[in-house]
């Protein structure tokens, strides 16, 4: 209990003491201005049910975070996913290259999830391609692993419902461990870098 | 133990090479074989600009195994290849089964004939070689390139044919076979000729326990089953002049399936059988009008099913039931002007009617097609050996097909012949990519064939399942697959080194067009699944060399080696690569770059350097001979192995490759008295499996052979 108590204090010191020293640096930005960086790049994970009939998880750059479903009329969300179907907020351009050397989100050219509709029928025509040859993945029939494999040099770049720009690359799909033939749940690795300053800068 | 045993082996094998030094005059002559199948006539091997092989009896014999396919396997550049799909299965009964990659070309692009008739009912492409018993085969033919313009679809790679003996005398042969995993053949064979009627009668059961290489997974690896099969060929020649031949060829194999399923998540046992038939009826009148003038008229009609039934073990209720038919019959006529190999014309024409019936394909459905086809084999200043030929195959569902092919051999010298040729193949679209309408329950998506793709859009529009603001006009008109299409080219030569030793040396090109892949549709149904079907899409090459040796140390002692060098590559990955569209993403650092040229390996399941080498020794002293192989398969590239996956699907990372390894067997054979033959072999002496990717290995097996001849 008392190491506890003497930890505690410790870290408290140090927190108290990066402060000072951000302080310091924040004072001595006035000096010689350099512009704050402003992108946040994340490696994230996300588990989404393997139900092609789920609700969907949805996935907010801003601050790294899963946002409950219930929330899916807001603005309030960048992604969701569904099995294998993304759908966005905004709109989103599919973009072909090297994620890494990606630096500035294109002028033009997003796309929106539109909803059609017909009498009391309606389906989402969702602006990334989820299709078994055409889609975002590959499926290998003959993968003893089943899984879904994203393309390589495939990522995505996001115009969010308030204007910020970011990438995405989705890195990996696999499965939780699960007994039985099905999968019970995907778990989604992704990497993106958002800009928050509303430039297109990554 | 066994290393004694070997040592003792290579030992006697160095004393009669010792001893073999001052009687080399008396080595084995090289056999100059008759074969039929590389121009539906009889030939030499010798005059045929063909890349022909020919296992004999005598060494299916000596080898003492009962399986097709390691007597196959042991052929340069017979690859044992399972379907990936197969793999994916993990304890699941496979149905797909293994077949024979040659060329580099998978299963379903090599026509697989018994007496120069094919074989129907293939899984996934691939036709359970285990139908065919090996005790009375009197040879095996293997013609490498293709040969779609004498036998039409399917013959893309080469064709293999199974020549059964022919009752030439009165004559008993029974054989009683036992090995690992309570593995029992029982094979009995009698022959009578009398007078004018010759009658031939084989039998064989097989059964086996199977096994489990995989204790983790419930129920085992090859589930037990048991083979039946039964051989029947009548001969009566009215004269010398006119011969009537009818056969009959019946398989029958009950696999007992054990496995696990999960219904709503909980484990389940399912038990059941699958029962695979095979039966067949050949008549066949030879007919001789002069020496230079022949036809022969045959109808064969063959049937195949393979029908499914499992149930779940504690309510005894049916879990699931899965039947397939399928029926082909076909009258011909073949008509032989001339004489070989100076100048012989050959035509002839026939008629396909094969019907296909399964839980999949809703209705029955028939496909009829007729064939001509003509060759012309002929000497030119006696050193030049020709064969040109066409064939011609109008369809009722894919377009028409002309397959032209022609054959040269030049004799440079007696010993040393060049050979070249150049053909087309085609493998018409299968019943799966044309009929199929099947449904995923779990997943939502849907499979339409190419013919079903019209009326299942519109039957899964009229049930909402498509939105009704998609205008489905554009794919109403089926879209109809084109067969798959290749040009073979293979050049070599023969090269007698002298009276007991060949080297033949044989090197191809196959391009294959219009491959039919799955696709998905750009529109997704409801439920936000896609719908596939199929497409004439892919381009794909293999190109290679085989070389064969052989010598004969002298009449006792023999070797044989065969290497395959081969390449196989998609040309659409190397168009991307090409086009800087090509990329790959490193699993552990994430960073993406260009796949370059080097990189690609190639297609997924080809090794690219095979080989295989074969010792046989006969001590006469002890009346004894030993035969020993071993098989080598170079590193070959798996999809997702090791859950290795870098975003392209392609072969381009050392991480995907699976090692390399050899098989290697021995059989001792021993001849107790004249009527009297034994035989004890090790199978897979190194213990080699994969558990995953090579199911059909076991570990070390062995066997023992008891022979019973009677001849007079």
């Amino acid at each position: 209990m008392k190491t506890n108590m003497k930890m505690k204090t410790m870290k408290l010191s140090a927190l108290a003491f990066a402060a000072l020293v951000m302080g310091l640096i924040s004072c001595g930005k006035d000096d010689t201005p350099t512009p704050p960086d402003t992108k946040v790049s994340v490696t994230d994970s996300i588990q989404v049910p393997f139900s092609p009939s789920a609700p969907f998880t949805l996935y907010r750059f801003k601050d790294s975070s899963v946002v409950a479903n219930s929330d899916s009329a807001s603005g309030n969300w960048d992604f969701g996913i569904r099995f294998v179907n993304i759908i966005v907020n905004g709109s989103v351009i599919t973009q072909q290259g090297i994620y890494d050397s990606f630096n500035s989100a294109p002028e033009s050219g997003y796309v929106a999830d539109t909803t059609v509709t017909t009498g009391d029928t309606s389906y989402v025509k969702t602006a990334i391609d989820a299709g078994f040859t055409t889609g975002w993945y590959n499926y290998d029939l003959a993968d003893p692993t089943h899984t879904f494999h994203p393309k390589a040099g495939q990522f995505f770049v996001f115009k969010t419902r308030d204007g910020h720009y970011a990438k995405m690359e989705i890195l990996s799909v696999n499965y939780l461990p699960f007994q039985g033939p099905a999968p019970t749940t995907l778990v989604y690795k992704f990497r993106y870098t958002y800009q928050s300053d509303g430039s297109k800068n990554f | 133990m066994l290393h004694k045993i070997l040592c003792a082996f290579f030992s006697l094998i160095f004393i009669s090479s010792v001893s073999a030094q001052d009687r080399t005059d008396s080595a084995e002559k090289i056999l100059d074989e008759v074969v039929v199948t590389g121009t539906r006539t009889e030939n030499k091997v010798s005059n045929l600009p063909l890349p022909i092989q020919v296992i004999s009896a005598k060494n299916i014999q000596l080898s003492g195994s009962q399986k097709l396919i390691d007597i196959l396997q042991m052929q340069t550049g017979l690859v044992i290849a399972n379907n990936p799909l197969g793999t994916a299965l993990q304890g699941y009964p496979n149905p797909f089964g293994d077949g024979i990659q040659m060329q580099g070309l998978d299963p379903a692009y090599t026509l697989i004939l018994v007496n120069g008739e094919p074989l129907v009912g293939r899984n996934a492409g691939i036709i359970n070689l285990g139908r065919i018993a090996i005790g009375n085969i009197k040879q095996i033919e293997i013609i490498r390139g293709p040969a779609t313009c004498l036998y039409g679809s399917d013959a893309l790679a080469g064709v293999i044919n199974i020549i059964t003996q022919e009752p030439v005398k009165n004559s008993m042969n029974t054989q009683a076979h036992y090995a690992s995993n309570n593995t029992l053949g029982l094979t009995a064979a009698g022959t009578i000729k009398k007078n004018k009627t010759s009658f031939e009668l084989f039998g064989n059961r097989y059964s086996s326990d199977g096994y489990d290489l995989d204790k983790n997974i419930y129920g085992k690896t090859i589930d037990p089953f048991v083979d039946y099969s039964a051989n029947a060929k009548l001969i009566y020649d009215f004269n010398d002049k006119n011969k009537f031949t009818l056969s009959a060829r019946y398989f029958s194999e009950k696999q007992f399936n054990n496995y696990l399923i999960y219904t709503q998540d909980q484990p389940q046992v399912v038990t059941g059988t699958t029962v695979e038939t095979d039966a067949s009826l050949f008549a066949k009148l030879d007919r001789k009008i002069n020496a230079g003038l022949n036809y022969t008229a045959s109808v064969y009609a063959t049937s195949y099913t393979n029908n499914a039934e499992v149930f779940v073990k504690k309510t005894d209720s049916l879990y699931e039931k899965i039947e397939l038919t399928e029926f082909l019959l076909r009258p011909e006529i073949q008509v032989n002007i001339g004489k070989n190999p100076v100048s012989l014309f050959v035509t002839g024409a026939g008629y396909n009617l094969e019907k296909v019936h399964s839980t999949r394909y809703g209705s029955v459905k028939e496909l009829n097609s007729w064939y001509v086809f003509i060759q012309k084999q002929f000497q030119w200043k006696q050193k030049t050996n020709i064969i040109s030929g066409a064939r011609f195959d109008k369809n009722s569902l894919y377009p028409a097909q002309f397959s032209p092919k022609i054959a040269i051999a030049y004799k440079v010298k007696p010993n040393f012949i060049l050979k070249g040729s150049i053909g087309a193949g085609f493998k018409a679209p299968d019943f799966r990519q044309q009929f199929l309408n099947f449904s995923n329950s779990l997943i939502g998506y849907t499979l339409l064939g190419s013919n079903e793709l019209s009326n299942g859009l519109q039957s899964l529009q009229n049930s909402g399942q498509i939105n009704h603001n998609i205008n489905l006009e554009p794919y109403l008109h089926n879209e109809v697959l084109k067969p798959e299409k290749s040009i073979g080219i293979n050049a070599g030569f023969d090269y007698t080194m002298n009276s007991h030793s060949t080297f033949k040396l044989n090197i191809f090109r196959n391009d294959i067009s219009n491959l039919i892949e799955a696709y998905n549709l750009p529109f997704n149904k409801t439920n936000n699944q896609s719908i596939y079907s199929y497409k004439n899409l892919d381009k794909v090459y293999t190109e290679g060399l085989e070389a064969n040796f052989s010598y004969n140390f002298n009449e006792n002692f023999s070797v044989f080696a065969g290497y395959q060098y081969l390449i196989a590559k998609d040309k659409n990955v190397m168009k991307e690569i090409k086009n800087g569209k090509m990329y790959k993403r490193d699993p552990q650092t994430n960073v993406t770059t260009l796949v370059s040229r080097s990189d690609y390996k190639g297609l997924f399941n080809r090794s690219r350097n095979t080989g295989n080498i074969r010792f046989q020794y006969n001590n006469t002293l002890y009346k004894a001979t030993a035969f020993i192989t071993a098989k080598y398969r170079g590193r070959y590239g798996f999809n997702g192995l090791n859950n290795f996956q870098n975003g392209n699907d392609i072969l381009d990372d050392t991480r995907e490759f699976v090692n390399g390894f050899v098989l290697f067997d021995a059989t001792i054979s021993k001849q107790i008295s004249n009527r009297w033959k034994a035989q004890a072999g090790i199978e897979n002496l190194f213990k080699y499996t994969n558990k995953l990717l090579m199911p059909n290995i076991f570990g070390r097996s062995y066997f023992i052979n008891l022979n019973f001849k009677l001849e007079k």
